[in-house]
């Protein structure tokens, strides 16, 4: 990349505003697939998914790498291109399941060992001669350059000289440790399928959307308003026990509270709000789930776990999470005006059934595309993409409480209803996309 | 099973599925039974709706929540003109798990008009009917999607 293609770049995203070709400009979204999903550790999946030797998952790490995440017979995770190094056809077509013997490519039989080290090459004779080292590792099915393994979340990056995975995620660790203590036996596995939804708009949106503390009381107006008038007509006891009615009245909440809730940023583009409250502060605690945790943890850390509540986290750019419901969202990039979103669920292990269920529960009522919330924020975002070609502005604006962050220690820490995440988000978009990582 | 012929269950579902086109979802919603339930699971073989995802488990109550909210002004996922059109064929009477219980299944194709574009969806329905004074109401309505893994767009109806 050259300074002068830099300078132009630079000039696309400034203190309180950015142009409008950063969400319309399909050669922009070209090179954030090169310098930002080709440099920042993506999330690719969890061990939980591979519980045996020969076990697999396939992905995408953007609109056009396929991986896979595989585990081998020592219980090592690899993370390898899914591509035979013979004439490139995928290796495994399946999203996930296992593989008895070898990895073996449906083409030619070129067959390989689960840790991408080539096994064999039929009729291997042919080669005699040739100047083909049979041998030679780039007949392995490749792995990507990195690739590292947090509390069971497994990610993976291109490139060899992004800094460590710990070191990247830096302070916001805090937030899959809280994930991961939540559980009693301080681990979680993947549990109850997965629901994927198709969003026809750049993949910036829901990341920008995720921390945006201004938009639940206009977009979700309709849907809390809907939910408390029918409450308000049945006796008490028939939702006195309904997740639903705690889950969906907080989407409401009031200006105050949001920004009380407080937002946190990191180096590399995270960031989360709440923490010491957010909307999902004032769940229930079921009795069985409490004693569960009482009796792992003792009385005082599991206040202290409870009370580290966030509302949405961000590892910029491909996942974000959700500590107190115990799911995940994972973003995946098709092109510049389109991308798809995963929710995936997670059990707490050592936990009662219930607290799975709301997982579930949760994901369905908001995430899917067919939920109470989900729609109407894709609808917000897909106004922004077709709004965006106006000629009327080439401009979008991000001042709230600018001036006002506070930085502290390793993080920078401002009001709920500030634009400390856009700040958070656009500066490591700077960082990436500059080549000042 | 057999006291029930083919024609009135047909016609049931016919009418079950004419109100989601005109739509009228206050008549559907009453085609239920107080415990029913409308089912979208979100995996082909899916046989729990609790500790697995779906893409909709509705019951009355969260019916009720839906349809109000697919008519507030202020739901701007529903501020499209949306249209909808259900064909039901391959209409089959199977035996209940429960005496009282018609189980019919049936393949539905609709396409629905919404955010100027047209959507197919195609579907294996199992419905869950029981006779009341007369009438059939809704046990459970399960709609399998053949595609329930892939990338879902938004849908702001009923199927």
């Amino acid at each position: 990349m050259d300074a002068k293609s830099n300078k132009l770049i630079d000039e696309l995203v400034e203190p309180t505003r950015i142009h409008k070709s950063v969400y319309t400009d399909s050669s922009i979204f070209e090179l954030e697939m090169e310098r930002i999903w080709g440099q920042a550790w993506i999330f690719i999946g969890h061990e939980s998914q591979i519980p045996e030797s020969g076990d697999f998952f396939t992905t995408n790490i953007n609109h056009r790498e396929p991986v896979l995440m595989i585990r081998d017979k020592e219980d090592c995770i690899h993370v390898l291109h899914n591509r035979c190094a013979h004439k490139g056809a995928k290796i495994v077509e399946e999203r996930n399941g296992n593989v008895r013997g070898a990895l073996r490519c449906g083409y030619h039989g070129w067959t390989y060992n689960f840790d991408g080290s080539i096994l064999n090459i039929p009729n291997e004779e042919g080669y005699k001669d040739t100047g083909f080292d049979v041998k030679g590792s780039c007949n392995n099915l490749q792995p990507l350059a990195q690739s590292d393994c947090y509390r069971g979340f497994v990610f993976a990056t291109l490139s060899s000289s992004t800094p460590p995975l710990k070191e990247w995620l830096g302070g916001a660790i805090e937030c899959i440790d809280n994930l991961c203590d939540r559980a009693p036996e301080g681990e979680v596995e993947l549990a109850g399928g997965i629901l994927r939804y198709d969003h026809p708009c750049n993949w910036k949106f829901i990341l920008e959307n995720l921390n945006d503390t201004m938009h639940p009381m206009v977009v979700h107006q309709s849907i809390v308003q809907a939910a408390e008038d029918y409450i308000k007509t049945l006796p008490e006891e028939a939702t006195e026990h309904r997740s639903e009615a705690e889950i969906i009245p907080p989407f409401g909440a009031s200006y105050t509270n949001f920004e009380n809730s407080g937002i946190t940023g990191f180096p590399f583009g995270h960031h989360y709000d709440g923490g010491k409250t957010s909307i999902h502060a004032d769940y229930t605690v079921f009795p069985a789930y409490h004693e569960a945790m009482m009796q792992a943890y003792g009385e005082e850390r599991t206040r202290e776990i409870y009370s580290f509540n966030t509302h949405n986290v961000l590892y910029y750019p491909s996942l974000t999470i959700k500590c107190a419901i115990q799911n995940i969202r994972v973003i995946r990039p098709i092109s510049v005006d389109r991308f798809v979103v995963e929710s995936w669920s997670f059990r707490l292990k050592g936990a009662p059934e219930e607290m799975l269920q709301r997982t579930v529960l949760y994901s369905r009522l908001i995430n899917s595309s067919m939920g109470m919330v989900g729609p109407d924020d894709l609808e917000v975002y897909r106004r922004m993409q077709e709004g965006l070609v106006s000629s009327g502005s080439d401009w979008i604006e991000y001042h709230r409480q600018y001036g006002r962050d506070k930085e502290l220690g390793d993080r920078v820490v401002g009001g709920g209803t500030s634009d400390l995440d856009m700040r958070t988000q656009f500066g490591a978009w700077k960082n990436y996309m500059t080549g000042n990582l | 099973m057999s006291a029930h012929n083919l024609q009135e269950i047909e016609s049931f579902l016919y009418l079950e599925s004419s109100y989601l086109d005109q739509p009228d979802l206050d008549k559907w919603v009453d085609l239920f039974t107080e415990d029913g339930k409308y089912w979208m699971p979100a995996s082909e073989t899916q046989k729990d709706p609790l500790n697995h995802v779906s893409h909709i488990y509705d019951d009355r109550v969260m019916m009720e929540i839906r349809r109000r909210n697919f008519v507030h002004p202020r739901s701007s996922s529903k501020n499209h003109l949306t249209r909808c059109s259900h064909i039901i064929g391959n209409i089959q009477i199977n035996s209940g798990e429960n005496v009282d219980e018609i189980n019919v299944t049936s393949n539905m194709h609709v396409i629905v008009w919404y955010r100027e574009e047209q959507q197919i969806y195609a579907a294996r329905c199992k419905h869950i009917l029981l006779k009341q004074e007369e009438k059939f109401k809704i046990r459970l309505k399960r709609v399998d999607l053949i595609n329930p893994e892939a990338p879902q767009k938004s849908l702001v109806v009923y199927l």
